[in-house]
């Protein structure tokens, strides 16, 4: 359920403890959870989200594999057709490229494909996001790729407490579940229940409550989202931030039902704007609230060139607090 | 393969010692190379494949431009070698009895059957698609599913649609498949023989992605391990298909895991149109077992009693957890590759010498003329049993009703209750640790 109906957690961790936790805590609820990927293990991913659980769970359940991203991937569809849960560990969401065939061909299949008789209940955890100054083999938003195959589940956390709840949800789901971390979030401090807790896939997130204009934010965007807001507020725009938190399963009625209330919607994503999910989220919203609407939705997404490295350049391709903030300022007419 | 099982029949069965290796030790890997082999000259490692072989076809397929009449080149295949060669004996099977004999004899014919009422059905025009054939590849289909336990898992290829009879589907689940049924085992949401079983027959429906298979099969490997069971898990992938990176990949995951894989490779000659020699440039494809660290070996593909025991070698190697092996099956596809193709680029030739050894008129040969195990009439007699058997099959499957138009949509996710999701061989055991994970500094490698 959406943070607002939970009591106040009594501690704030990292987005990155946050994963680390949710996955602890599967892996002691149910022992056919695994994790596979390269430099898992003693390394716990170069981003040391990982970092621990080795020492817990031993090298049978935090399995190293040889640099083979699509042998892995495949061998996780064939763990999970035995009944076990693997989640696979692709270090960018760059390699994800490389998955594809896996993901698309075998994972999202297996079930309709069957005839209902199997089931791949795997989840692949990878990462997103500009702005590390990785250059464009490392630092792309490749989401939308996942979210256009029948079959896969899509999940972009914004908050540690997201993070913890859609994770354990996505590790229970029956489904292959892509899950998606914005590296730049790992750091992100946020209030987190130490109890179990589930976030269920497909239920849409109120972050902050509006009236003028809805800005529908995915992942890392929620944050400038709300730095927008915050400087909205200052010229007496009163903006709501909707977090759809799942691409798929998609919470269509939040997203409309702020649509009619506000009557103008920005969408903001870091994946590439054109074929992007904006274009799938603003269709939903122009559809469902289109008698409702002053103005036609907007779209911001990441700039159509590969991303480039300098920080002057990069910093360019991606949508900010500022540029959400001139856009919902024009899109208000003031 | 157990080194010690081949090591007897060395001098017998005709291996080939490869970089000056001692023929009469044929160590599979470089660890077994230093324990007994003949201390090397000059530092030169040897290596041998076991090849189980009674004959080496020399057969070799080049290139060559044909001009027509108005200039057009055409590209043509030509076959040199000795195409005159005597058909070989069937090697006697190191296990094998005689009642297992004529049970993957029966399962061969069914096989062919089988293949010939699909091919009737498409020219009755109720095929959805296009039919594909395992001719001349018989033996390798049954002989080696049939190596197989009941808890092992395997996933065939489309020409090893004799594999799924040896597993105990019925002739109808393939041909209900072929014709796009409701009743088909997918319910009209796949074709040929793309289907499976995880609950009984543990088969994984093939993929249509060559190579795929070996790291998904590898996996459920892994998934049973985890699970405290050491299962052999089968699969094939042709001389073509064993291209591809992802047959690296799935190869090198489970030689590292001393996951149970027993890959047979199909070495039938044509990639569609591509021959071999276009595919890959080493000798034999088994010789690439090197590579990987893993045992290989050559069988003849048309001789069941010899896939049966590579196959049964490298099933109890798995059983012992002793990790992966790789089986070279060398034969010939007699058919195009699917059928609309004739395979008018196939030198004629070159059916020839493999239609001489078709591996059924060679099996039956041996059961009924050398071995006696089978007397004529009782060997009519099992055949007019298989024909009425395809017969009956081939009425259920034409009696099936189309799936309708409604039922396309749903079934994408397993949601509520639509599956239990159990471990197949019960929950994995946890080792007792103390204490939980440590907290770290996160996110180290960010700026």
């Amino acid at each position: 359920m959406p943070d607002t109906t939970r009591a106040p957690a009594d501690r704030e961790i990292t987005f990155a403890q946050a994963i680390r936790e949710a996955l602890a805590e599967e892996m002691r609820r149910d022992s056919t959870v695994f994790i596979l990927g390269e430099d898992v293990a003693e390394a716990g991913t170069p981003f040391k989200v990982l970092a621990g659980l080795l020492e817990e769970f031993g090298k049978e359940r935090v399995l190293d594999t040889p640099i083979s991203e699509a042998g892995f991937t495949g061998l996780a569809v064939g763990a999970a057709m035995t009944g076990m849960r693997p989640v696979v560990d692709i270090m960018f969401g760059d390699f994800v490229t490389l998955t594809m065939d896996q993901m698309v061909n075998q994972a999202a299949k297996v079930h309709y494909m069957s005839g209902g008789k199997w089931r791949v209940p795997m989840v692949m955890r990878t990462t997103m996001g500009a702005t590390r100054r990785s250059a464009a083999q490392h630092s792309q938003s490749l989401h939308a790729w996942f979210c256009h195959v029948p079959g896969l589940k899509v999940v972009l956390p914004s908050t540690p407490y997201d993070a913890k709840g859609l994770l354990k949800a996505a590790i229970r789901d029956e489904n292959p579940v892509v899950f998606f971390e914005d590296k730049m979030m790992y750091k992100l401090k946020g209030p987190v229940p130490a109890e179990d807790y589930t976030v269920p896939l497909g239920v849409a997130d109120v972050k902050r409550v509006g009236e003028d204009i809805t800005l529908i934010a995915t992942s890392s965007m929620v944050q400038v989202a709300l730095g927008a807001a915050a400087l909205l507020e200052e010229i007496g725009i009163s903006a709501e931030v909707v977090d759809p938190r799942t691409m798929w399963p998609l919470d269509e009625k939040t997203l409309i039902d702020s649509a009619k209330k506000t009557s103008r919607v920005i969408v903001l994503d870091e994946g590439y704007e054109r074929y992007g999910v904006t274009a799938e989220l603003a269709s939903v919203v122009a559809t469902g609230a289109f008698y409702d609407l002053d103005a036609p939705v907007k779209r911001m997404g990441a700039m159509h060139v590969p991303i480039p490295f300098s920080p002057p350049l990069e910093d360019a391709t991606v949508p900010t607090e500022q540029t959400v903030f001139e856009a919902a300022r024009t899109m208000c007419g003031k | 393969m157990p080194n010690k099982k081949t090591k007897s029949k060395t001098n017998s069965n005709g291996n080939r010692a490869r970089n000056g290796a001692s023929r009469s030790k044929t160590p599979l890997l470089a660890k077994d190379a230093r324990k007994g082999a003949p201390t090397p000259v000059s530092g030169l490692r040897t290596y041998s494949i076991p090849d189980m072989r009674l004959e080496h076809p020399d057969l070799s397929v080049r290139q060559s431009i044909e001009k027509d009449k108005d200039g057009t080149e055409h590209v043509r295949y030509e076959v040199t070698g000795n195409l005159d060669a005597p058909v070989p004996p069937i090697r006697d099977s190191k296990y094998l009895d005689k009642k297992q004999c004529i049970e993957i004899y029966r399962y061969m014919l069914l096989n062919r059957k089988m293949e010939v009422a699909l091919e009737n059905l498409y020219k009755q025009g109720k095929v959805v698609g296009g039919v594909y054939f395992g001719l001349g590849q018989e033996a390798c289909s049954c002989a080696s599913a049939y190596a197989l336990d009941k808890d092992d898992w395997f996933a065939p290829m489309i020409r090893n649609q004799g594999s799924l009879l040896v597993r105990g589907f019925r002739a109808s689940d393939t041909m209900m498949q072929y014709m796009a049924k409701a009743d088909s085992p997918t319910r009209g949401r796949d074709g040929t023989s793309h289907f499976g079983d995880i609950e009984k027959r543990n088969m994984v429906s093939p993929i249509s992605m060559l190579g795929d298979l070996i790291p998904v099969l590898a996996g459920v490997a892994l998934g049973a391990r985890l699970q405290g069971r050491n299962v052999a898990v089968m699969t094939y992938i042709g001389d073509g298909g064993q291209s591809t990176g992802v047959t690296y990949e799935g190869i090198n995951f489970a030689a590292v895991q001393n996951l149970g894989l027993v890959l047979f490779v199909e070495s039938n000659l044509w990639a569609y149109s591509t021959p071999s020699e276009m595919q890959y440039r080493c000798k034999d494809l088994a010789e690439r077992a090197i590579g990987y660290g893993i045992p290989g070996v050559i069988v003849d593909g048309t001789d069941a009693c010899q896939v049966y025991d590579a196959a049964r070698d490298a099933v109890e190697r798995a059983h012992r957890g002793e990790g992966p092996t790789m089986i070279e099956a060398k034969m010939m596809r007699m058919k195009g590759h699917a059928i609309h193709d004739a395979a008018a680029y196939v030198p004629k030739p070159m059916f020839d010498f493999w239609k001489k050894r078709d591996p059924i008129a060679r099996f039956e040969n041996y059961l009924v003329k050398e071995k006696k195990w089978l007397t004529a009439k009782e060997n009519a007699e099992l055949i007019s049993e298989v024909e009425r058997m395809i017969e009956a099959e081939r009425e259920i499957a034409v009696n099936s009703p189309m799936p309708t138009p409604e039922s396309a949509e749903g079934g994408v996710f397993c949601e509520d209750g639509c599956h239990e999701i159990k471990p197949k061989y019960g929950m994995p055991k946890v080792t007792k640790r103390t204490g939980g994970y440590k907290e770290t500094e996160a996110a180290v490698h960010l700026k």
